[in-house]
């Protein structure tokens, strides 16, 4: 029986008299929509049996969602805020007797952070709470949703009580104005500007509506307050109500929330029989009821016009602003309408005073904001942040960072309104400006995290094919525009883009932006022109070179590995073959897109691992493993197909920098009957994988093995010819080479910056690798600092470790898990006793009085906001200076090229970052006859992206000269390796390559890591998924002739 | 007032006007495609979209008001590329092939796309699904054409009431059409064809009988004849480029005879006929009710509207009983022609072939009604719209301007004016008065011109009385009576008028009604596009051609006397009972 309220007196001697009963232990168990689907009411009973067979009189009560949705079935107990999580009803005893009769902590089911992986068994010590402040939710998770005493113990209907009581309503609005609410339901309108609209509308007849029709994909935050604390909804409307004068109201909710429907219907009735709402509500005289409308779940009905002819009975369908709601909204009559969100802020921001919620958030929008956290995050679910927060905080924080240990890549925020937010952007504050000026929207608190193995433009297209189904297909731009823009992704993600697709997509979508009807037209483009803004290097891929890098795209991708590789070897292909010991057709197989299988089963970075599908079931398969083992299967090394050319071996090409690129653009073009010319400035061929890559990771003879299979080919290597001193381009095209390519990479050392660099005993690390490798010797000191994160830094490191260096430190600026260095590399560093000091940025380089370097001083870092690498930046802790002894300094913090020299005379374009401007499909650069790729053209990269590059440059090259493309290897081909598609899946875990002992590596440069038995090699193979499998091969550079053609 | 630059201009306006309303008064064109006057805006096209200064998106010029100090630009290069790239769009959805469209000349999309300088197609995809529904007698709809400007939405349950069409389904694949895209002949359409009166493409039209008619033209067996209703006589005129409200009655005879009609009658003729039986109708159950004091259902409602007809069948069956029992016009014609006029001719009704002309598609459908075989075959075998008929009419290469006037045939081509004013809301009323008034008094009707001024113009509804003094001594129970009479137009109007006269709300003992806004004149087959001044127009023809006429009463048209003496008998005589009269069958909303 619930009592009617008489007054505010009344309401406050009620919840006192319950929040005595509410003190008592208790075990609080979520009943959200997602642990109810995990299976929380099995839970509940299991709990309550095993506390009656324990004769223990602890109630157990039902809350709206707590939040951590992907642990759930999530319960706290109450009042000491243990939580545990993934509680099945097998646990419930355990439960009970640990907890409540051992009075220990049942350890198995609380919670770890993440970022620590400690222990976090209090409510206050989850990051993922900690981090939080809750307004809206604030009784979410808390309260039982199904009593209404339970919210007047959280001063429910307090506020109300003083706004009927003591507020006119006028000061109701200038109390929300003070407040800055704005409106949570997407554009952010300011909330006291709609309030007071309506309360001046003219018309004796207003309605108060509530739009809890939550239609973006991922987004559940209303559907939490209705199902958690929908009396806090109900007070908000009330006060609503009476600020503009309104007498009748709707929730108009959707009728797929069937829990949130009946709860509400619950405390609408409780709430009517309290005298809260209706007839004279607290003997105010004033009236006010409310009842719900459901609608059928069109997204298009959260549209305010939309929505108001749904409740009136109509097609659901936007119509003409103006005139506006609050002139002439629901029947034509002044209308308000605001979101659940909004509404359920009201009574905390007159509870607690509109200075207090204006002080939470930033000046232009205060107040906190609920996310729904979904997709690659650790923990996803619903969490309510200060208005201000930045989104990597949100990210790494709270939801724990990305799942599996798989990069950042993109956030899409609001929905199919929203837009896509890039690593780049990762320090954005989350407020409605600053997501409009990157083109998202704050929306309605939707996020979707995605990692590096999603598709940007097969989220573009998700969205969009969302949009043009939920367009009610009123207005032309919406209707038809939306759906050519889907057929334009479409035909992309199908690998029948066209150039000129991107223009298109941007045209339209402005368009659409700029004519339709309602807000689902006008933001409909957002996910896609927000992807070609931050990701449009994706859509260029799909369009040119029919490549999908994520490996999602199914008509552009055979398996994501061969994807993901930058140089389409055929992985399944060669894995198979080993498998059936055709070792020799899978080398085949291999060389057919790479000719360094043996360099690269050894220095690959292996991104193939990285989007390898068997990892969804267990772990990547161990692609370079096989292939280490496939190279050692090689006795004489066969070479690989080459088709005579009279034509073409007349035709004379140069190629600068025996480097992985210049190499394997050699390689290829010998392939196709030419001779060309190496010209490389040092006395060795290899560039990089030479002079820089040491022997124990790289043997010295594999190296020249591949290299002289090259020069077999016809390809001939004149070493110690540098461009600049002893040719030019210009003399290259006199002496009748027609044309060239370049692949010098990036040799230029990039300077630390500090006082003292140029004292004796600071090295560079590439000189002080090429010293040691090509001249076989170079000084190292007892005490070896080398500066900078990545592999020439570990390379360095290691080098010195062998040459026996006493003591040898890396220092990086940022954390471990920030370091460019591939991980087992420097995992193998520290075996072998190098130390790391993180977090340490070199301040200056001090020298001792022979003016020999003594040691470097530095200042320690702490990690702080998110810069433009996606990573926190190291900002300068509050610590003093430290000085860190040294006799040699090696320093290792990147390469850049002085494009200058080089080119001499040659109007070749660059970029800003002075690397080489290259059409992407054939290396050409402005200079019609000049070719590049490799470092030069991308950075410091990897060795297999430089292959690739040679690659694209040969058949760049050969098109140039032939006016055809002749790439053979590049035709359509069909492994007929058996695979078994209902077999299941062996069992075999991913298995390491083995290594030398670390006390067998010091004053050696042996290889460290060794080969597989076959036994070894046969299971790995064995774990391949075939994805290939019943997928003919993409004749995808045909298509990017054609695309270049255009 | 509110003070705004159009392109710079200054421009004073009222404040409820739109920026159409604003920028069509000072002479600056806004295209568009689903704005109906005279009807809430949809904006839906987003054709006449504009730039107002200050404004995120383009707005709507229907349907976005004046603001003081607005600054609008109606032709800017952003304006310009966001209406071309809405015409572009529908262009690519509209999957129609110009060259075998009935619109040719008059698509409005097609128009559209040549103002806005579009020559070739930049978004090309999927287009909507063929699908055509020529399930009904009256209308083909081509659901692959229509462009979802909704005019036909608006016209169906705005102005008619009737409902049959309204927007389903979502995105790419949202259709206009009847319920669970049913064919047309399962929903409560009574084939008016204002949906196709008004739709700016080729997606609803009337169903053709050119075909068939030049058939029976080119077959030697068959003597055909042709009756052209009053309302084809003030409009076909403008398929020919003249004016709305040129009277082309002579030139259009011509026509017909060019075009190998063996006789060219008029519909007026038995539109004077049923003035003469619907009248005494009328008189007779006046008779019943005030001297016999029997229960008798009035009012009368008149019977000349078949889409009015199937309105009533489906919704409002309870009041079947008050329907005049006389045939239309139309059908009254037909079934004479294959009966009086073929024993004139010596033929029998099998060689007769009967053409209308009518304003009017749900003729089409009253044409094939199972009642309306009264000769012993289908009395009126062929219906031609006015559109269709001027299509006839260029097709067979006759210079229309150019035509002498010709005369109708006799004797069912003779007729009086108030035959010519059935063509117009409040006609039939008014000739009606005409008649009885002064069978009645024995006086001529009272008024300026015999006419009724409460019930012309184009309001809704309309009512009017008179009171009967000094009749004549047959009728002495009429003495002192005030006869209420009542007018409604367009079947919006209608339904709100019978829901008044069930409430018991409207005492009236004559209603006539109308299918279309303003009478047959706005009919569902005239030439596209009527408006309330085209309408004006047209009636202010009428009239004149009206006025023109030596004989204004039907009672007073000699070929009607002729009929009577020769071959009817009197009215209500059993044999026009049997040729002039019908019965009416309440019909199932949904099937």
């Amino acid at each position: 029986m619930i009592q009617r309220i008489k007054n505010s007196e009344h309401l406050e001697k009620i919840s006192r008299e319950y929040t005595a009963e509410k003190n008592e232990q208790s075990i609080l168990l979520c009943a959200g929509g997602g642990c109810m689907a995990s299976g929380a009411m099995d839970v509940k009973s299991a709990l309550q049996d095993a506390l009656k067979q324990n004769r223990l009189s602890i109630p157990v009560k039902e809350t709206g969602c707590m939040g951590p949705c992907a642990a759930g079935p999530v319960i706290m107990i109450h009042p000491e805020k243990i939580v545990y999580e993934r509680v099945s009803p097998e646990d419930a005893g355990e439960i009970v007797t640990t907890h409540f009769i051992e009075k220990r902590l049942l350890k198995r089911l609380i919670h770890r952070n993440s970022a620590s992986r400690e222990e976090a068994p209090a409510l206050d010590s989850i990051d993922f709470f900690k981090n939080q402040k809750k307004i809206v939710l604030r009784n979410c998770g808390r309260i039982d949703p199904g009593k209404i005493e339970d919210y007047y113990t959280e001063r429910g209907y307090s506020a109300l009580a003083n706004v009927l009581t003591g507020m006119k309503p006028e000061d109701v609005v200038q109390a929300i104005k003070i407040s800055g609410l704005r409106g949570r339901g997407g554009a952010g309108f300011p909330t006291w500007m709609k309030w007071e609209f309506t309360r001046k509308a003219e018309g004796e007849l207003k309605y108060a509506l509530c739009n809890a029709d939550e239609g973006d994909p991922g987004a559940f935050m209303d559907r939490s307050v209705l199902e958690g604390d929908p009396h806090s909804l109900i007070e908000g409307m009330v006060i609503a109500a009476y600020a503009i004068g309104a007498r009748e109201g709707f929730v108009y909710v959707r009728a797929e929330y069937p829990l949130a429907v009946s709860r509400l219907q619950k405390a609408l009735e409780q709430a009517r029989e309290a005298g809260l709402l209706g007839k004279n509500i607290l003997n105010t005289g004033f009236s006010f009821d409310l009842s719900i409308r459901m609608g059928s779940g069109a997204f298009v009905c959260g549209e305010e016009t939309a929505l108001m002819n749904s409740i009136e009975g109509h097609r659901g369908e936007p119509r003409p602003r103006p005139p506006f709601p609050a002139q002439k909204g629901l029947w034509q009559k002044p209308t308000l309408l605001n979101n659940v969100e909004t509404y359920a802020s009201v009574p905390a921001i007159l509870m607690n005073g509109p200075e207090t919620y204006a002080a939470i958030g930033t000046d232009k929008s205060s107040g906190t904001k609920v996310f729904a956290l979904a997709g690659a995050i650790e923990t996803s679910g619903l969490v309510e942040v200060p208005i201000g927060t930045s989104l990597g905080e949100l990210i790494y924080d709270i939801g724990g960072g990305i799942k599996n240990g798989k990069t950042f890549k993109a956030a899409q925020i609001g929905g199919p309104s929203g837009g896509c937010i890039p690593k780049e952007h990762l320090s954005v504050p989350l407020d409605y400006d600053s997501l409009a000026e990157l083109g998202a929207i704050m929306g309605s608190g939707g996020l979707i995290v995605m990692d590096e193995d999603t598709c940007m433009v097969d989220v573009a297209r998700f969205f969009l094919e969302f949009v043009q189904e939920e367009s009610c297909g009123k207005c032309v731009p919406c209707r038809v525009g939306t759906k050519r823009m889907l057929e334009i992704l479409n035909r992309i993600c199908e690998g029948r883009g066209e150039e000129g697709d991107i223009e298109r997509l941007i045209e339209l979508g402005n368009m659409i932006k700029e004519t339709s009807l309602c807000g689902l037209g006008q933001t409909a483009p957002n996910p896609v022109l927000s992807t070609i803004r931050h990701f449009r290097h994706e859509y260029e891929d799909h369009i040119r070179r029919k490549h999908c890098e994520a490996g999602v795209c199914p008509g552009l991708v055979r398996a994501p590995c061969q994807s993901a590789c930058p140089a389409n070897v055929d992985i399944p292909g060669f894995v198979s073959l080993v498998r059936e010991k055709r070792y020799a057709e899978a080398l085949r197989l291999h060389r057919e897109r790479n000719p360094f299988a043996a360099v690269c089963a050894r220095v690959c970075f292996h991104t193939c691992e990285d989007h390898c599908r068997r990892s969804t079931l267990d772990e990547p398969v161990s692609i370079r493993g096989i292939k280490r083992f496939l190279v050692e299967q090689e006795v004489t090394i066969q070479i690989p197909e080459v088709r005579e050319n009279p034509e073409n071996e007349k035709r004379r090409v140069a190629i600068i920098g025996a480097g992985p690129a210049g190499l394997s653009c050699g390689y290829f073009l010998a392939r196709l009957g030419y001779k060309p010319e190496i010209f490389e400035a040092e006395s060795r061929p290899g560039g990089m994988l030479a002079q820089t890559i040491p022997a124990y990771r790289l043997p010295r003879e594999t190296l020249a093995r591949e290299v002289r299979m090259i020069e077999r080919m016809g390809v001939k290597i004149h070493t110690e010819k540098r461009l600049g001193r002893d040719f030019s381009l210009e003399s290259l095209k006199q002496q009748g080479y027609e044309a060239v390519f370049m692949a010098l990479g990036a040799p230029e050392n990039l300077p630390l910056g500090v006082a003292g660099e140029d004292t004796a005993g600071v090295v560079q690390a590439v000189p002080f690798l090429r010293e040691y490798n090509i001249r076989g010797s170079v000084p190292v000191g007892n005490r070896v600092i080398v500066i900078g994160g990545g592999n020439a830094a570990v390379d360095a490191a290691r080098t010195a470790i062998r040459l026996d260096a006493e003591e040898v430190s890396i220092l990086y600026r940022r954390s471990q898990e920030q370091m460019p260095a591939y991980a087992e590399e420097l995992e193998e560093a520290l075996n072998e006793g190098v130390a790391l000091r993180t977090l340490v940025q070199p301040v200056e380089i001090v020298s001792d009085k022979n003016g020999r370097v003594s040691g470097l001083r530095c200042l320690p870092m702490t990690l702080g906001d998110f810069d433009r690498s996606g990573r926190r930046g190291p900002k300068a802790a509050e610590e003093e200076p430290e000085f860190i002894p040294a006799d040699q300094i090696i320093i290792a913090i990147g390469q850049r090229l002085d494009p200058k020299p080089v080119l001499g005379s040659l109007a070749v374009e660059t970029r800003p970052d002075r690397f080489i401007a290259v059409n992407q499909i054939n290396g050409q650069t402005s200079v019609p006859w000049i070719f590049s790729g490799g470092d030069m053209v991308s950075g410091p990269s990897s060795v297999v992206s430089a292959i690739a590059a040679g690659e694209r440059g040969a058949v760049g090259i050969d098109e140039y000269l032939s006016g055809e493309t002749h790439a053979f290897w590049r035709e359509e081909w069909n492994n007929d390796t058996a695979y078994d598609p209902d077999e299941a899946p062996v069992p075999y875990p991913r298995e390491k390559l083995p290594t030398i002992d670390v006390e067998r590596r010091r004053s050696n440069f042996d290889e460290v890591e060794l080969c597989w038995t076959e036994a070894s090699a046969m299971r790995q193979c064995g774990r391949c998924l075939r994805c290939d499998y019943g997928k003919s091969p993409v004749r995808r550079e045909t298509k990017e002739k054609e695309a270049a053609r255009v | 007032m509110y003070n705004i630059t159009i392109n710079s201009l200054p421009v004073s306006v009222d404040r409820n006007e739109t920026i159409l309303e604003a920028a069509r008064k000072i002479g600056i064109r806004i295209p568009t495609l689903c704005f109906l006057e005279g009807h809430a805006p949809l904006g839906a096209c987003r054709a006449c979209v504009v730039e107002v200064e200050g404004a995120k998106t383009l707005m709507p010029a229907c349907a976005t008001p004046v603001q003081d100090g607005m600054k609008i630009k109606t032709n800017s290069r952003r304006v310009r590329e966001a209406r071309r790239m809405v015409v572009e769009l529908l262009l690519s959805e509209h999957n129609g092939d110009c060259k075998y469209c009935e619109r040719g000349e008059d698509c409005e999309l097609k128009a559209l796309a040549i103002e806005l300088g579009i020559e070739d197609e930049r978004f090309s995809g999927e287009r909507l699904e063929p699908a055509l529904d020529d399930s009904t007698p009256a209308l083909s709809r081509d659901a692959a054409k229509c462009i979802k400007c909704r005019r036909c939405v608006t016209v169906c349950n705005e102005v008619q009431g009737v409902g049959a069409l309204f927007p389903q389904y979502r995105g790419f694949s949202a259709v206009i059409g009847p319920a669970f895209s049913r064919p047309l002949d399962s929903v409560a359409c009574v084939q008016c064809g204002q949906c196709a009166a008004v739709c700016p493409v080729g997606a609803i039209t009337e169903r053709n009988h050119i075909d068939a008619v030049w058939a029976a033209l080119d077959d030697p067996k068959q003597h055909v004849v042709v009756q052209t209703a009053p309302a084809i006589r003030a409009a076909l005129g403008e398929e020919f480029g003249l004016e709305p409200g040129t009277l082309v009655t002579g030139k259009m005879v011509s026509a017909l005879r060019a075009m190998g009609f063996d006789a060219v009658f008029d519909t007026n003729f038995t539109a004077d006929l049923t003035i003469m039986e619907e009248g005494s109708e009328l008189l007779m159950r006046l008779t019943r009710l005030l001297k016999n004091h029997e229960n008798i259902a009035l009012p009368q409602f008149s019977s000349c509207s078949p889409g009015w007809i199937k309105y009533l069948e489906y919704y409002y069956p309870e009041m079947i009983p008050n329907v005049s029992s006389c045939k239309s016009p139309q059908q009254m014609f037909g079934a004479l022609a294959k009966t009086y006029y073929a024993d004139k001719i010596g033929k029998k009704a099998e060689e007769i072939t009967v053409v209308s002309v009518m304003p009017c598609t749900a003729k089409k459908f009253e044409a094939l009604r199972p009642e309306m075989r009264d000769s012993g075959v289908q009395d009126v075998d062929y219906v031609l719209t006015t559109r269709e008929l001027a299509r006839m009419i260029k097709g067979s290469g006759v210079a229309f301007t150019e035509l002498p006037d010709g005369q109708m045939d006799a004797p069912l081509g003779l007729s009086s004016g108030a035959a010519d004013i059935f063509a117009n809301t409040g006609g039939v009323m008014e000739a009606a008065l005409r008649t009885v008034y002064e069978l009645v008094t024995g006086r001529p009707l009272p008024g300026e011109n015999l006419q009724v001024r409460p019930l012309a113009g184009l309001e809704g509804i309309k009512e009017a009385s008179l009171i009967l003094e000094n009749v004549k001594p047959e009728y002495d129970f009429l003495e002192e009576v005030e006869v209420r009479v009542a007018v409604a137009h367009g079947l919006g109007n209608t339904g709100k008028l019978l829901d008044r006269i069930q409430a018991g709300k409207g005492d009236y003992h004559f209603v006539e009604i109308m299918t279309c806004p303003g009478g047959c004149i706005g009919g569902g087959g005239q030439p596209r596009f009527t408006d309330d001044s085209v309408r004006q127009k047209r009636i202010e023809a009428i009239y004149k051609e009206d006025e023109g006429k030596p004989i204004r009463k039907s009672h007073e048209n000699p070929a009607i006397t002729q009929i009577y003496e020769e071959y009817l008998g009197a009215p209500l005589s059993e044999r026009s009972h049997h040729l002039l009269h019908t019965k009416y069958t309440a019909r199932e909303v949904v099937q």
